[in-house]
């Protein structure tokens, strides 16, 4: 068994896949991987919103531009992270359908290992079919690390030189 | 976040007493007032107000999906209420909504916003299961089968 040379963590703002990152970024380290963190801004939801009328015109353009804002806001605290650290990451902001936008990803990059935030506990039979990093998690072709224990990563991460 | 995680039966009410929009409105932030969601009251009906200002969030079919930004809040909110009568809420068919699915959200959540409201719109896309959520008989009874779903 190789280890990985390209790892790719998801990064959508939340508390968990900061925490992924900051996992991703030991990883990288350890194994001298070459990083790379992606964000997608979520237009196939927005559009759906449009279509269901529980968004007007100018609210869809209003929320896709704070949305690639966020994109870029996130992006920029991963690679503070990695620079901390002494690593480089490359950052990439796409729009589209999440889990689909992933695996473009993975296969432009020929990515050997992605690395995912805790996923919510499932709470209804929605959850289960609706879930876009479950479903990313499930149809990805390469190996996926979903990383759990805040405190633990947190201690990992500050002990790195 | 997913849309039953803001699923509490505190933040839902069956069923609403108010017979026009406006008041439906300041009903269903109390719900949210009440249930220590929101602090500032007047803000966010002031936010909700302005939005239905622009183009009523009446979808259709007996469903109004009233949502705002607003600072007033750090996170997502949601308070669901049960008008069996029926509230006009000018909505493109004409048809009273019975349904309602209110959220509030920090500015700076636009995302996780959208995938909640778009969580909505794949349930209001169910005739039948709205259908049951219209005839359900207490907050229970919703949170049971928004957990089922």
């Amino acid at each position: 068994m190789s280890n990985p040379k390209k790892i790719l963590v998801y990064v959508d703002g939340t508390e968990e896949s900061v925490i992924a990152s900051q996992y991703a970024i030991c990883l990288a380290s350890f194994f001298g991987a070459e990083l790379f963190a992606l964000y997608v801004v979520n237009t196939r939801a927005i559009e759906e919103l449009l279509k269901a009328k529980i968004f007007l015109k100018d609210e869809q353009v209003e929320y896709e531009h704070d949305m690639e804002s966020d994109a870029q806001k996130y992006l920029n605290h991963v690679d503070k992270l990695a620079t901390k650290k002494g690593l480089t990451v490359s950052t990439q902001s796409r729009k589209g359908n999440i889990h689909k936008e992933i695996i473009d990803a993975i296969k432009n990059h020929d990515i050997d290992l992605l690395v995912l935030g805790e996923l919510s506990r499932i709470k209804s039979r929605r959850d289960e079919l609706y879930d876009e990093r479950e479903h990313a998690m499930r149809s990805v072709p390469c190996s996926v690390l979903i990383v759990k224990d805040e405190d633990k990563v947190w201690d990992m991460y500050d002990s790195l030189a | 976040m997913a849309l039953i995680d803001l699923v509490t039966e505190n933040i839902v009410k069956v069923p609403l007493k108010s017979r026009n929009k406006p008041d439906v409105l300041r009903e269903l932030v109390q719900v949210l007032k009440d249930a220590g969601q929101i602090e500032d009251f007047d803000a966010v009906l002031k936010a909700l107000q302005g939005r239905e200002d622009k183009g009523s969030t009446g979808l259709g079919e007996g469903i109004a999906v009233p949502h705002c930004k607003t600072s007033a809040v750090s996170t997502l909110k949601l308070a669901i209420g049960i008008a069996p009568d029926g509230v006009d809420f000018d909505s493109p068919d004409g048809k009273p909504a019975k349904l309602l699915f209110l959220m509030v959200a920090s500015p700076n959540l636009s995302g996780p916003h959208v995938e909640a409201l778009a969580e909505i719109a794949e349930l209001a896309q169910s005739k039948t299961f709205c259908s049951k959520l219209i005839c359900a008989n207490n907050a229970k009874e919703i949170v049971g089968l928004l957990k089922d779903e």
